[in-house]
């Protein structure tokens, strides 16, 4: 049986969310299992792998993929579609290095697929920074599908 | 290094998408989702997928960034969108290929994409790529 939908209200309502925010360094360990998963070498002089603004950005944020999917009330893990991963990096990450992570929620819309069933569209930003210097800027673009399991 | 528009970027070859390593990235990212580490869970589902498992959105980015930093050295992509039209499956040979589409002084607008022989295009997106220090 099909979960109710919820609230057209409560999704556009997440708009402006705000993340608690944190401090987040990403130690060697780390580094070396995120790149050895991307089949690279790692990379020289102590820079972490891109692949790293996925997942250390929503933590260090003080949130989770668990939470973010429960924030756009996610009928279950599986219900999550990706539109887009955004990544800017006006920095290269560096291994031990703290950086003061924010993120919120730029927007949250229903929106209708060609066949007329409804999902939720939401779009997270967070972004990085090592003192005033933005380090990366990531956008994620999920959407939230609604009865198609 | 010398770019132009149209210049083609070197090919990265994943010669078979793992599903140990989507265990692996599973846990680090602290990723509640089964479809990248339970198969039973992808063959439920109605899409016809099989008992594989299907790969993380950015262990896909992770293949364009690893082609262009072997093109354009570590550290030199600046910005990388990707949108997800079809899912990657363990065991698939992903091709990351890429194309440069404009140049300025110092950086390269790169069409890119990831590639599969019978399935085509998995993943399209676009880099900005400096190749200044190149």
């Amino acid at each position: 049986m099909n979960r109710p939908i919820p609230p057209e209200e409560d999704i556009r309502a997440l708009a402006g969310h705000r993340f608690a925010g944190g401090e987040r360094l990403i130690e060697h360990w780390e580094n070396f299992l995120l790149t050895d998963c991307t089949g690279a070498e790692l990379l020289p002089d102590g820079m972490v792998h891109p692949v790293a603004l996925f997942h250390v950005p929503i933590q260090g944020a003080g949130t989770s993929i668990a939470d973010m999917f429960a924030l756009g009330q996610a009928e279950s893990d599986l219900s999550i579609m990706i539109e887009s991963y955004d990544w800017e990096m006006p920095e290269t990450l560096k291994e031990n290095t703290p950086y003061q992570v924010s993120g919120s929620i730029l927007s949250a819309q229903r929106l209708h697929n060609d066949e007329g069933r409804p999902y939720d569209r939401i779009q997270f930003c967070f972004e990085m920074h090592e003192g005033k210097t933005l380090a990366a800027r990531t956008t994620i673009t999920w959407h939230y599908t609604r009865n198609t399991l | 290094m010398k770019v132009a528009k149209g210049d083609v970027i070197p090919e990265w070859v994943m010669e078979a998408v793992s599903a140990e390593r989507m265990k692996t990235m599973a846990a680090i990212l602290r990723d509640p989702n089964p479809l990248h580490w339970n198969r039973d869970t992808v063959a439920a589902l109605p899409m016809g997928l099989g008992k594989r498992t299907i790969n993380q959105g950015p262990l896909g980015l992770s293949y364009m960034v690893n082609m262009l930093h072997d093109w354009a050295g570590p550290g030199s992509i600046k910005r990388l969108k990707m949108t997800f039209p079809h899912v990657v499956l363990d065991g698939e040979r992903v091709i990351a290929r890429g194309v440069v589409t404009e140049t300025t002084e110092s950086i390269a607008h790169c069409e890119v994409w990831l590639e599969e022989a019978s399935r085509g295009r998995l993943l399209v997106g676009a880099a900005e790529v400096d190749i200044s220090q190149s």
